[in-house]
């Protein structure tokens, strides 16, 4: 599963909701999110209580395996995968030029990222795959859609040889909707719902598989419509505090119906939900989660 | 507000303004707004922005990836108030731009019709990474020498990082450091050079099979070619930015990494000499914390009596935020010291770039 979606939705903590969900389930999942060499932060790890996920599968917690997809870790697996001689992948994974050129280099950087979860992909634990959910947290969407789209790209450019090899194996997993599918998390604004139809269109140029949409931090309305239609004109005309508040759940009503109007992808709601225990509960929502029904004439 | 510094007074007296910051704060708004600021001021500016929404497109009149900077129309800048001044957009994609970077550092046009045809360069040269950055260094530096605009404003690609502008062109001209590259290069007079060439060579080769192996190498050389330019390129650009006639600002919302980022992003501007003019605090609540709380009107009907506490404990939530936003702006300002400033916008509604929010976005500006 890829989780993606702009950031700020809410995305890691989904991904972390969704791997603790599974867990509970008792599937073997393995959690991954998309990192940069340099970075010093990850939203995703706070959730095990760590500063960074590790290079290579580790345990987080029972049935709980997490890494993180690094375009250089990626590189050397394949380089290793590829170059039979440990000496020459040594001198591969050594050389300055190469580095530079991979670092610097067109779509390097994802196939890194594409080989890694393949790699993930083929891990056996005995005769059984060592991993049988991977979740992906991925990156802002542009990230995601070089990602989906590079095996088609890229096997344009390079049909045979090991790469196109990978790529096509990547893709065998990637575009079957019954192995994989892209969830995107977005929330009822009319930023982010724009934002959402356009990757899912985007993400379908690319083949990938969309398997539905989470509308996050839906915020429950506390008015009667009798207290609203009464507090409407006060609220305006005096300028008062708490203005915006009062109109975000007419908001998130109108984007949701907005956005059901325009997919027929099933759609998803989870509730506002208190920081304190946020994951736990995100979890429980999701354990029962149905999807909103289908708008009329759709489907 | 502190020392002299106001971003009224640099969108009236700068040549460029360079906006900076993460993606997803409401970058290029605040850039849009800031040239329609200075245009309704008088000056002739252009705004320059890389990839950018279509909506900011749309509400400007203009096309995207236009060959050359284009005049917004006259039903939006009449809108907008623009009387004598003027204003340009120029909302281009990287391919264009590298397209013209090859025909003007290629200075035989056989050869620069061999790069632009070459079909890896065609799939690649929007995907290299540090283009974004290069283009948008390219294409300003190119705008301020032609000397046809007042003021330049540059919308910088977005990112994680708010300095990646900085950087990633440095990554790419490290592509071309002579020792690293020329070890692709066929041809070398070094023996060391040919030995590392070698076995590169193979790696390419059982990577790529031979066939491709060979077209990428040659791809690599004349690619990287073009681009040995680009170093006095990127150190000449550098030191025009830090010339008094710029002024940086970084744009960023009030998220609680916002204090580390403006740390960072001072320090590093101080570090490469690049005039630091202050911090925008975009989608901010600073200025509500003045707003009133709500409270019950004479004579009011019931379901206004039972509607408004929960009101009220909506209230106190907003005034929470608009309170610990005031409080960021008190430490961005502080932070900003002598030699910049730090100002708020406020959260527009969303979705709201019509011409109208950028002219109140562009009136809060001058107002500082």
């Amino acid at each position: 599963m890829l989780i993606t979606g702009k950031g700020g939705v809410g995305r890691s903590v989904m991904t972390a909701a969704l791997a603790k969900l599974a867990a509970s389930r008792g599937r073997r999942v393995l959690v991954t999110e998309v990192g940069d060499e340099g970075d010093d932060y990850s939203p995703l790890a706070r959730h095990w209580s760590r500063e960074r996920l590790p290079r290579l599968p580790e345990p987080l917690e029972p049935n709980v395996h997490g890494c993180v997809l690094l375009a250089r870790t990626g590189q050397e697996l394949f380089l290793k995968s590829v170059l039979r001689s440990g000496t020459l992948a040594r001198a591969a994974i050594g050389s300055d030029a190469l580095r530079r050129l991979l670092s610097a280099g067109p779509s390097f950087r994802e196939m890194g990222v594409f080989f890694q979860l393949l790699t993930a992909l083929r891990e056996k634990s005995g005769d059984q795959p060592a991993h049988e959910l991977i979740l992906i947290d991925m990156p802002a969407t542009g990230h995601t859609l070089s990602l989906t789209g590079l095996p088609e790209l890229l096997l344009r450019l390079v049909p045979g040889g090991p790469i196109a090899a990978a790529l096509k194996e990547g893709q065998g997993y990637l575009n079957d909707p019954k192995q994989a599918s892209a969830w995107i998390i977005t929330l009822p604004e009319t930023l982010p719902v724009s934002e959402c139809l356009e990757l899912i269109d985007g993400l379908k140029k690319t083949k990938m598989p969309v398997g539905g949409v989470v509308v996050n931090r839906m915020p429950s309305d506390p008015f009667s419509p009798a207290e609203r239609e009464a507090l409407a004109p006060l609220v305006d005309r005096h300028a008062w505090l708490g203005r915006e508040l009062f109109k975000k759940p007419l908001v998130a009503h109108r984007e949701l119906a907005r956005l059901r109007s325009h997919t027929a992808l099933p759609l998803f709601v989870t509730p506002e939900l208190p920081h304190d225990g946020l994951i736990a509960a995100l979890s429980r929502v999701l354990d029962t989660a149905t999807p909103l029904p289908q708008p009329v004439g759709g489907g | 507000m502190t020392g002299a510094v106001r971003v009224g007074e640099l969108i009236r007296s700068k040549k460029v303004i360079v906006c900076c910051g993460a993606g997803g704060v409401g970058k290029t708004t605040t850039a849009a707004a800031i040239s329609l600021a200075a245009a309704r001021a008088g000056r002739k500016v252009l705004v320059l922005t890389i990839d950018p929404s279509r909506r900011l497109a749309e509400t400007l009149g203009v096309s995207r990836n236009p060959p050359d900077p284009v005049r917004i129309p006259k039903d939006r800048s009449d809108a907008a108030g623009i009387t004598t001044g003027s204003l340009d957009a120029w909302m281009l994609d990287i391919k264009l731009v590298s397209d013209s970077a090859v025909r003007r550092l290629v200075k035989n046009e056989a050869d620069a019709q061999r790069i632009l045809s070459n079909r890896i360069y065609q799939q690649v040269s929007t995907m290299v990474a540090g283009m974004h950055e290069y283009t948008a260094m390219e294409a300003l530096h190119r705008l301020v020498h032609a000397g046809t605009y007042d003021l330049v404003v540059l919308d910088t690609p977005p990112s994680r990082n708010a300095l990646d502008f900085l950087e990633a062109p440095r990554r790419l001209s490290g592509l071309v450091d002579s020792r690293a590259i020329s070890a692709f290069l066929p041809r070398s007079d070094s023996l060391v050079t040919r030995a590392a060439s070698r076995v590169i060579e193979k790696i390419l080769g059982a990577v790529f099979g031979d066939e491709f192996a060979h077209e990428f190498v040659t791809f690599v050389a004349t690619f990287t070619g073009i681009f040995k330019s680009l170093n006095v390129d990127v150190s000449e650009m550098r030191q025009f930015l830090s010339g008094d006639d710029v002024a940086f600002l970084l744009v960023s919302s009030p998220a609680p990494a916002a204090l580390t980022e403006a740390s960072f992003f001072h320090d590093k501007t101080r570090e490469l000499s690049l005039p630091f003019r202050g911090f925008v605090l975009n989608r901010s609540h600073a200025t509500e914390a003045g707003r009133p709380m709500p409270s019950l009107p004479e004579g009011a009907p019931d379901a206004v009596r039972t509607g408004l506490p929960k009101l009220i404990g909506l209230a106190e939530l907003e005034r929470h935020a608009a309170q610990r936003d005031f409080t960021l702006l008190g430490e961005l300002t502080k932070r900003a010291g002598q030699s910049a400033t730090a100002m708020a916008l406020p959260d527009l509604p969303q979705g709201a770039d019509d011409i109208a929010t950028l002219v109140t976005v562009a009136d809060a500006l001058m107002a500082h």
